[in-house]
């Protein structure tokens, strides 16, 4: 006769063995995700008209759309050529005015030289689900996600790495802290804005992912979250984040982050500072357009020059997506819009490592499109 | 030793030429919104609440997006929603500013 209670209790024993600090967070978290429960309902009983999208004062349509872009980026590292045209489409399907089936999948390309500096070009398609989630637009403060998710941990992971806003080419040198291995966590978020007042909005996300060992959607189990205070009247904004490894070396990974946009000047001020076990670092990044050069003000306008410091430490002999010794990039880099959804693209850098300096050499463009699938009216 | 010194000077080359791009930005360059690909620092001329919205929140990642079709703004603004962490107010004012009957 099968021992049914043996079972279970070995089966707790695991657990307990295997998940102590899981189930530590979800007993912490327990009394925050009852209150933003019991405040969702609230909500959702309170919600008035006004708190409905306002089709009706509107022309806003909410047809399913094929986003993304096309992307063809030239690098050179240390005299090794590599091209790597990119395919990134960004699925939209919304249901209702609630709910949001939404996907960004990558098709990278990556060719080089058979002996890195001469023969024919070899190099193969990669692959990537960057996120394939639904998102329940709950209430106005609430917005609750499931399935594959980017994980919102720093400035630059959730929202500058696309490569139809990101500045320059590169990924920063820490971009793996909080990221490793693949940017994406398997699991359910909520996340909204705690408040939304005149003077300040707050901002929040809470995440839990579980492992995922299954090709293309890879995660590993973590915990953490984001928030983010913004001034609007002086354009600036500083967050925290902080994500606990639940399993292997359960490390704790933390960044802060800063983003000015001076209201008088036509600068983008970002900065951000991660650590964690292996390695901490930070970038710093100004973007300028000038809006009113004195010649050719209309051709200007479109120009964006960009300037990035970063500088990675590590500690504990690096690894786990940082490199193995200290290194930092000053990198230049000078782009034009076309159009508004045709970008070129140029940066150069250099890098300062242990292991030996090297230029860094980009050239590229970018096609931004937003196309909807079917014609469709106003619902 | 070398290294460090020459990494000291670039690193204060950087941030000096930073500090020089600020200043001279800042000296007297408010830029009226204007076609083509405007900067979205360009917050002198805001007049309605839902363009305050998107300077404020759409603008601190990404330049105005190109001309949306009315018919998927609606999607649009909702994957936005998600991204950026807007509430429902600020929804709403963006679906007036970027779709108006």
């Amino acid at each position: 006769m099968i021992n049914f209670r043996r079972i279970r209790q070995n089966k707790h024993r695991n657990m307990r063995r295997n998940y102590p600090a899981l189930l530590r967070l979800l007993i912490g978290l327990a009394p925050v995700i009852f209150c933003v429960l019991v405040r969702t309902g609230q909500c959702n009983a309170q919600q008035s008209a006004a708190e409905q999208p306002a089709t009706e004062q509107t022309s806003a349509g909410y047809v399913p759309v094929i986003s993304g872009a096309f992307a063809y980026i030239q690098n050179a590292t240390g005299g090794v050529q590599t091209l790597t045209p990119q395919i990134v489409p960004v699925l939209l399907v919304p249901m209702g005015h609630s709910l949001l089936l939404e996907s960004r999948v990558e098709f990278t390309g990556f060719f080089e030289r058979e002996n890195q500096t001469t023969g024919p070009y070899v190099g193969k398609v990669f692959k990537t689900i960057d996120y394939a989630q639904l998102d329940w637009l709950a209430t106005s403060h609430v917005q609750a996600v499931a399935g594959r998710f980017v994980l919102p941990f720093g400035l630059y992971s959730e929202r500058l790495a696309p490569v139809w806003i990101r500045n320059l080419q590169d990924l920063p040198l820490t971009y793996q802290i909080g990221t490793h291995p693949d940017g994406a966590g398997d699991g359910f978020m909520l996340r909204g804005v705690a408040a939304s007042l005149p003077s300040a909005n707050i901002q929040y996300s809470a995440y839990m992912s579980a492992h995922d060992s299954t090709t293309q959607l890879a995660a590993v189990r973590v915990a953490g979250g984001d928030t983010s205070i913004y001034f609007p009247a002086g354009h600036v904004e500083a967050g925290l984040s902080y994500e606990r490894s639940l399993e292997g070396y359960q490390i704790n990974n933390e960044a802060a982050y800063l983003s000015w946009q001076p209201q008088r000047a036509s600068v983008d001020l970002k900065a951000e500072y991660d650590r964690n076990h292996y390695g901490d670092g930070y970038w710093i990044e100004a973007a300028h357009s000038p809006q009113q050069f004195f010649v050719a003000p209309e051709f200007f306008r479109r120009m964006q020059l960009v300037g990035r410091m970063e500088q990675v430490f590590v500690r504990n002999g690096g690894g786990n997506g940082l490199p193995r010794v200290n290194e930092q990039r000053p990198e230049l880099g000078l782009n034009y819009n076309i159009r508004d959804d045709w970008r070129l693209e140029s940066n150069y850098g250099r890098l300062f490592s242990a292991n030996g300096n090297t230029n860094v050499w980009n050239f590229g463009f970018t096609y931004r499109f937003v196309w909807p699938l079917w014609p469709g009216r106003k619902s | 030793m070398i290294i460090q010194m020459r990494s000291q000077w670039l690193l204060a080359l950087v941030v000096c030429g930073l500090c020089c791009a600020a200043v001279v930005a800042a000296a007297g360059q408010v830029a009226p919104a204007a076609s083509g690909a405007p900067h979205p620092q360009s917050t002198a001329a805001v007049a309605s609440p839902g363009e305050k919205v998107f300077m404020d929140n759409c603008s601190r990642c990404h330049i105005p997006p190109m001309t949306l079709s009315p018919r998927i703004t609606g999607t649009v603004v909702a994957h936005m929603r998600v991204r950026a962490r807007l509430s429902r107010s600020d929804e709403k004012l963006l679906l007036q500013y970027l779709a108006p009957r």
